[in-house]
């Protein structure tokens, strides 16, 4: 070896590399936040979090919902509109309109994800928010789907842009809280 | 002594890729599961515990085993892969994206480096570097590949979860406490050869 200390610095900067690499990386992926709770199911308040409150202007907007990477993934359009995918689970959330923040009545969302009878191209369906804006379906318990619980809940009728998230959960949750704010517009 | 010393480290060996395996395909995560993934974790956990038995193979003096068992890890690292993406080639394609989730940047940087490993190993011959660069290279990106590879199982919910989680990080011990010791013994056999007299052709 003529120049230990070159290969040292070598070896130190790919080290830094890497560290920074994995430093750099969301634990879930990026916009995964964890939806999960436990206990029990708390009335979803009709105002926006407050991560989405209002802005103070007299239009009283709120920031619509981003896609984030992964959303779409093993989507199937058109899920089936279904009362139900099993028990011991629940989805829900508020779907508001990002012009007015009013909830949404009749908005078609679809949710996806995989539990112990089957995957998430299995486990589908469409349901629709009621009166007060609100959708929530019961599904069967998530299991790990590439290493992680994980939901999706997506919006892609002709009214609103689209939206697909994806969201973590953890596995002895029994909930999963999504709520939608919806944009009109291109 | 030889044998009974070869007994109990096939032993030892056969523990470390049993138990792992056991662990996981009984696992209720797999209940129901496709063949694609049942595949996928059968040759994760195989490849988990062929990396801390892998510098142990290193310490003899003959590496043919060593050698063998470092093509058998990449070849189960492809077939982990190759079923992951035929379970669901949209997951795959999105952990391996800039946006995946950090387990799956540890599991792309860890194979990257078992590449570097397997191909040091192959041209060990052939590559214009002196033997200690080679054997400081060799140890460094062995050392990778353990610890994000089980890095990467430790932080995977599923098959290896509980006991699996620990069972894994003493998979993870071995292997890198294993590579100093890998050193050590061939740096003792390397002072004990130098203190022979040589014999004349």
């Amino acid at each position: 070896m003529r120049r230990p200390w070159l290969l040292g610095l070598l070896l130190a900067l790919v080290t830094v590399g890497i560290v920074a690499a994995l430093v750099d990386s969301e634990v879930s992926g990026t916009g995964a936040e964890n939806v999960g709770e436990s206990g029990p199911e708390r009335v979803t308040q009709t105002r926006p979090p407050a991560d989405e409150a209002p802005d103070p202007s007299p239009e009283r907007d709120c920031k619509a919902t981003q896609s984030n990477p992964g959303g779409t993934n093993n989507y199937i359009p058109d899920a089936p509109e279904r009362a139900s995918l099993g028990s011991g689970f629940v989805i829900t959330g508020l779907v508001r309109s990002a012009g007015g923040c009013r909830p949404l009545e009749g908005v078609r969302i679809q949710v996806w994800l995989a539990t112990e009878t089957g995957g998430e191209q299995d486990n589908r369906a469409s349901v629709r928010s009621g009166s007060d804006g609100r959708y929530r379906i019961e599904t069967d318990p998530t299991v790990p789907q590439f290493g992680e619980p994980n939901i999706h809940v997506g919006y892609d009728d002709d009214e609103y842009r689209e939206v697909f998230i994806r969201r973590v959960v953890d596995l002895d949750d029994e909930r999963a809280v999504v709520n939608l704010t919806l944009a009109r517009g291109g | 002594m030889a044998e009974p010393r070869t007994a109990a480290l096939t032993v030892a060996a056969a523990v470390v890729v049993a138990l792992p395996l056991g662990l996981a395909l009984t696992d209720r995560h797999l209940a129901g599961a496709s063949a694609a993934l049942v595949l996928s974790t059968t040759a994760g956990t195989l490849a988990a515990s062929a990396l801390a038995l892998q510098p142990l193979l290193a310490r003899r003096r003959r590496i043919g085993r060593h050698q063998m068992l470092g093509a058998a890890v990449l070849c189960l690292v492809l077939v982990h892969v190759g079923a992951l993406f035929a379970e669901s080639p949209g997951d795959a394609w999105f952990a391996l994206s800039p946006d995946g989730p950090t387990r799956a940047r540890m599991a792309l940087i860890a194979t990257i480096a078992l590449l570097g490993v397997v191909a040091l190993g192959a041209l060990r011959a052939r590559l214009p570097i002196s033997p200690g660069t080679w054997r400081l290279l060799h140890a460094y990106l062995a050392v990778v590949v353990i610890a994000l590879g089980i890095g990467h199982a430790v932080l995977t919910d599923g098959a290896l979860d509980d006991v699996g989680t620990t069972v894994l990080l003493v998979l993870g011990a071995i292997g890198l406490l294993g590579v100093p010791a890998a050193h050590a013994a061939r740096a003792r056999r390397a002072r004990s050869n130098a203190g022979r007299p040589r014999r004349e052709p």
